[in-house]
């Protein structure tokens, strides 16, 4: 990796500069003037440092630059002179100048990446503060419910006891699959945005997906179809698992008036294309656009009966689809309700297998 | 049903779990002891003779893979593993030194219940006779008929190759034991080879359309993605 970098930028470096070298052989035919030679030399660098990591090859092809200048279209003509106080002026100057465009070039593209890095840092901390404000709404429900039955159960009744105590286990219970979203998403390795993938068998993704989805929402019947042959996907199945049970879930959340929820997958041009698709209200315009990314850009004055509407879930859909390298797409359907839908490669990747 | 006497050690260093387990159990008809740490739990354990081990993974002295593989050492008490990681690795590497089944925190009574119970009828029939394959196996409406070597589903026979009848009949064999793709596949043929896991995913294809199982709808063989395959004892 270092080493391809490397021969790299010493080819780009040695290319950019013979090429100006040609350039301003190819100039002086046509005007007989030496004002341009230097200003093409300092282009010459200019790209030389933007194209390349570091200060060394910026200044290395000042220093070629000098020397050619002086070579070739400085008195005397081709030979090395730096002696005369002309020569070895144009050469100050001209060295100083490109070191300088070449550093600061340089910066550039240094602060590029501290930009790039801010913006992540940005995303990380509005994910927590999201988090955060979600994951204290039912521990708030579930601190007070204990406290209140720690502390003067006998002042309540039977009945509201028991209410309470269901309470805690529906936040507990939301709790809980709000952390295995989160867990989820730390499976990503962070800095390539990569997931391990191994070769899974599409029929027994599904029927987990289902198993787990039943235990959640017993009365909820899921329509599927899937190819007859057997389908062996290179994926990480924890991960598409969970992006499929996000997606059945949040059909049942949002999808009012929903008579059917279908989940399939089909074979085409070697990607294997899943859909979950519901026939209920549809999703509002105005949230379409925002629906992968509103989980990290609402308002912080949210309120709380907004919280079951702004799920973490869609945010982690996504960011799994696109470490697998692909996308996931929402939109309404003509004739009503909703479909969510990514694709796979069925490639077996080299590295991994 | 007499289970007064089964006895069930405890291994969690976590005082609320620990108390929490405890409780769930003195409800049900088990017996609960509790062990702190990897030392005493083992000490515990060549004390007690219990007859199940619930152990937590991460405890203060050791890791809890070295719990098992310690007790592997002679004793034959199926481990039921809790842990918060829940990464495959972890589960293939803590069932392939000898624990029984993997069950991933928070979980729900009535599935840990569940567990142990399959966890219990598995160790009780691998120490009550060698010659389980006499005899025959029932799930649903499943059916393995041993001696005829005949597999039946509501009655009606249905036709397995010879690898695929070799693997529904390992499954069987330790029904409520979770089984990783490795040890299936040495199991079935001998020895690891690299394409083998491929090779078994085909074969239980195959298995599960002559057995007539659809995805969402399957009562005899529980998928742990990534992991391998368990055959449950009961409706879980």
């Amino acid at each position: 990796m270092k080493r391809a970098q490397w021969l790299r930028d010493a080819a780009l470096t040695l290319g950019i500069m013979l090429l100006t070298f040609a350039l301003v052989l190819m100039m002086q035919r046509f005007f007989a003037v030496d004002r341009l030679i230097p200003m093409l030399f300092v282009l010459g660098v200019f790209l030389v440092a933007l194209h390349t990591n570091g200060y060394v090859w910026g200044v290395a092809a000042s220093l070629l630059g000098v020397l050619a200048v002086n070579y070739a279209f400085m008195f005397p003509y081709y030979a090395i002179d730096l002696l005369t106080p002309v020569n070895m002026t144009t050469a100050v100057v001209m060295l100083a100048v490109s070191i300088m465009t070449s550093t600061l070039t340089t910066q550039i593209s240094i602060q590029q990446e501290l930009k790039a890095n801010a913006e992540r840092e940005r995303m990380r901390a509005n994910l927590l503060r999201a988090i955060s404000h979600d994951l204290r709404t039912p521990l708030t429900s579930i601190y007070g419910a204990c406290s209140v039955l720690l502390d003067s159960a006998d002042s309540i009744e039977r009945s509201r006891q028991r209410e309470l105590l269901e309470d805690m286990r529906k936040e507990s219970d939301w709790l809980i699959r709000m952390v295995e979203n989160l867990l989820t998403v730390t499976r990503i390795d962070e800095k390539r945005m990569l997931v391990k993938r191994t070769p899974t068998v599409l029929e027994e993704l599904l029927d987990s997906v289902l198993v787990k989805f039943r235990k959640h929402y017993p009365g909820q019947p899921v329509q599927l179809s899937l190819p007859d042959e057997f389908v062996s996907i290179p994926m990480d199945p924890m991960l598409i698992e969970q992006v499929l049970i996000n997606l059945l879930e949040n059909a049942v959340i949002h999808a009012e008036g929903m008579q059917t929820l279908e989940m399939s997958v089909s074979l085409a041009n070697g990607k294997a294309c899943f859909c979950v698709r519901d026939d209920g209200c549809g999703i509002p315009r105005e949230r379409l656009e925002k629906l992968f990314t509103g989980y990290l850009d609402r308002d912080q004055t949210v309120s709380d009966s907004q919280r079951k509407g702004m799920g973490i879930g869609l945010f982690v859909c996504a960011a799994i689809i696109r470490a697998h390298g692909g996308e996931i797409t929402a939109a309404n359907l003509p004739e009503g309700g909703a479909a969510f839908r990514f694709a796979l490669d069925m490639e077996e990747d080299d590295e991994q297998q | 049903m007499s289970n007064n006497n089964y006895k069930i050690l405890v291994v969690e260093d976590d005082r609320s779990v620990s108390s929490m387990l405890k409780t769930m159990l003195d409800v049900s008809p088990y017996e609960c002891i509790s062990a702190e740490n990897c030392c005493q739990g083992l000490m515990m354990l060549s004390s007690h003779m219990p007859d199940l081990v619930i152990l937590d993974l991460g405890l203060p002295d050791k890791d809890g893979m070295e719990f098992i593989r310690t007790a592997r050492r002679g004793n034959t008490a199926p481990i039921l593993v809790l842990s918060a990681r829940s990464t495959e690795t972890d589960k293939v590497e803590a069932l392939d030194l000898g624990a029984n089944d993997y069950i991933t925190k928070p979980f729900s009574p009535a599935e840990l219940m569940a567990r142990i119970r399959a966890a219990l009828r598995a160790g009780r029939r691998n120490a009550a006779d060698e010659s389980a394959l006499s005899g025959s196996f029932e799930l649903h409406d499943l059916a393995i008929h041993y001696a005829a070597r005949q597999v039946t589903v509501g009655g009606q026979p249905v036709h397995l190759t010879q690898t695929e009848y070799n693997i529904l009949v390992l499954l069987a064999e330790h029904a409520g034991k979770l089984l990783t793709y490795a040890a299936m596949h040495s199991a079935i043929w001998g020895e690891a080879d690299p394409g083998g896991i491929k090779k078994l995913q085909v074969n239980m294809a195959n298995l599960r359309k002559k057995l007539g199982i659809r995805p969402g709808d399957n009562r005899y063989i529980v998928n742990e993605l990534g992991v391998g395959y368990r055959m449950p004892l009961e409706e879980e």
